[in-house]
């Protein structure tokens, strides 16, 4: 698809950049919202894989003019938006492997226990975007030779601090939720807390690694 | 400080929410119908900003510390002090006198706005509660909380703010999913009446009736906004309120207007809603509309 942009109610802008999961897609629509945000300064922005909602106040800018903004910003292309963005942080998050479905699916990945988890640490992993729920990093890619396809039954009850992997992404649940994704480990780290002027650990475009404990 | 007798089935702290945290993942919360909570504070002198307290279930019941102006808007709702006196009016109420908030069989969510404002210390930018995530707490009987300095006196009781008409009609956008759906499904949502799941929260209101199924095919999670119309697989929508989270997976088939978003929220658990399709200078028409009746000074 060609990148556009959208009217996403009255207040707020859609740009669409594709259909498809990729990192420098991912990149593109953090550079975007970060220019919206910190340059511009129009309003909030929310990247994800690839869109980014741009919010301003229609009642203090012309909804032309915040279109026009977008436009050119999505004209500047990818590169110029992603050499924008400042370099993320390392971020290390001690881990404990004893997740529940660690063995289902390290044999459904045909290896041993001690592999996967080898393959789960010994990779950085660059936060695309936060959602889902406060503090929430979708994290990636996982190294394809682990399979991790959703659970056929999402669990009702997943604890705080899980450590969980789907979709060739991973993330830590920052608090106890529903959630369907594969829990293969735990940690300590607090993934959110709001007594801290920057109230998340993981940001978008920080590097992650699991160290295991 | 403002002494709370009686607090409701579930009463918080809102303001007009964080916007300023969406990157992590947070909420905006707020108000779940704004303009209520607007018209309240107006009503009572606050600034837009200010923090009232949204209500849920009754009864709400508290004393001030001070003489103060207070109001209460919402659907459905009236507010006592030595007579019953009809919501979306600002009342003087003397020290220590006993002020009860009534929510009628109709109302979701009632609004009340002390002038001064509930003075909270902020967090992240906002008083608004957001209980997930542990920022403010669902008030408790026994519970005192500080107000700011008022801005309105005994001359200010008796203004009045016309109350929204909580009807089953609602205005939206189209989009910006609109090309995830067949036209005629697209007609069909903007041609049905939908029923209020009961299941519907500060989230999102749930609405049942006939499926309005997007195309198959995946969508990549993107961000969101209160009043996104999101359509699950089964095609049952779902309409976003303050509690909604940053991103979600499912086209958007339209999104409502900002002024119409309290009218979604206050509706009931079996009761019908209707979307009617505006443009984008309709919707402003209808915010500025709002903005003008919240100009009562």
């Amino acid at each position: 698809m060609k990148p556009r942009v959208v009217p996403f109610g009255e207040g707020a802008l859609l740009v669409e950049l594709g259909n498809e999961f990729q990192e420098d897609v991912v990149a593109w629509a953090r550079g975007i919202a970060s220019h919206w945000e910190t340059i511009l300064k129009l309003g909030p922005a929310v990247p994800a894989y690839a869109s980014v909602v741009l919010r301003f106040d229609p009642l203090r800018i012309e909804s032309a003019r915040a279109e026009t903004f977008a436009a050119e910003l999505l004209a500047r292309g990818e590169s110029a938006a992603v050499a924008a963005t400042k370099q993320g942080r390392l971020v290390e998050i001690p881990t404990t492997y004893d997740g529940p479905d660690l063995a289902e699916t390290a044999e459904r990945s045909k290896l041993s226990v001690d592999e996967l988890v080898a393959l789960h640490a010994t990779r950085d992993y660059t936060a695309y975007f936060l959602g889902f729920m406060p503090g929430f990093a979708y994290c990636g890619r996982l190294d394809p030779k682990i399979v991790s396809s959703r659970l056929e039954r999402p669990r009702e009850r997943v604890p705080a601090g899980s450590v969980a992997i789907a979709d060739g992404q991973t993330g830590v649940y920052p608090f106890a939720s529903p959630g369907g994704w594969r829990l293969i480990g735990r940690t300590e780290r607090a993934m959110f807390d709001p007594s801290a002027a920057d109230p998340v650990l993981i940001s978008a475009g920080d590097r992650v690694r699991f160290v295991p404990q | 400080m403002i002494r709370i007798i009686e607090a409701g089935l579930r009463s918080t702290i809102q303001d007009r929410g964080r916007l300023g945290h969406l990157r992590s993942g947070l909420p905006p919360a707020g108000a779940a119908d704004p303009f209520a909570l607007a018209a309240a504070n107006a009503l009572v002198g606050n600034a837009e900003e200010a923090a009232g307290i949204e209500i849920i279930g009754t009864v709400f019941k508290f004393i001030c510390d001070d003489s103060r102006v207070v109001a209460v808007a919402g659907r459905d709702v009236s507010v006592g002090t030595r007579s019953r006196l009809p919501g979306w009016s600002s009342v003087f109420v003397r020290a220590g006198q006993t002020v009860t908030v009534y929510s009628g069989e109709r109302t979701r969510f009632a609004y009340l706005a002390v002038s001064g404002g509930i003075a909270t210390d902020p967090v992240l930018g906002s008083r608004s509660s957001y209980l997930p995530a542990g920022l403010g707490t669902a008030l408790r009987a026994g519970d005192a909380l500080p107000l700011g300095d008022p801005n309105a006196g005994a001359e200010d009781a008796g203004r009045r703010i016309e109350p929204t008409v909580y009807d089953e009609r609602v205005r939206a956008m189209t989009g910006p999913h609109d090309d995830r759906f067949e036209k005629d499904v697209s007609a069909r949502f903007f041609g049905e009446a939908f029923a209020v799941q009961p299941a519907s929260d500060r989230q999102g209101v749930r609405l049942g009736g006939v499926p309005i199924a997007p195309r198959a095919g995946e969508l990549l999670s993107c961000g969101v906004v209160a009043g996104a119309v999101q359509v699950p697989r089964g095609g049952a929508p779902i309409v976003l309120l303050a509690d909604h989270g940053t991103t979600g997976g499912y086209p958007v088939i339209a999104t409502v207007i900002t002024a119409d978003i309290g009218k979604v929220a206050q509706r009931m658990p079996g009761e019908s809603l209707h979307f009617y399709r505006v443009d984008r200078d309709k919707a402003l028409d209808a915010l500025r509309a709002e903005r003008l009746a919240l100009s009562i000074r």
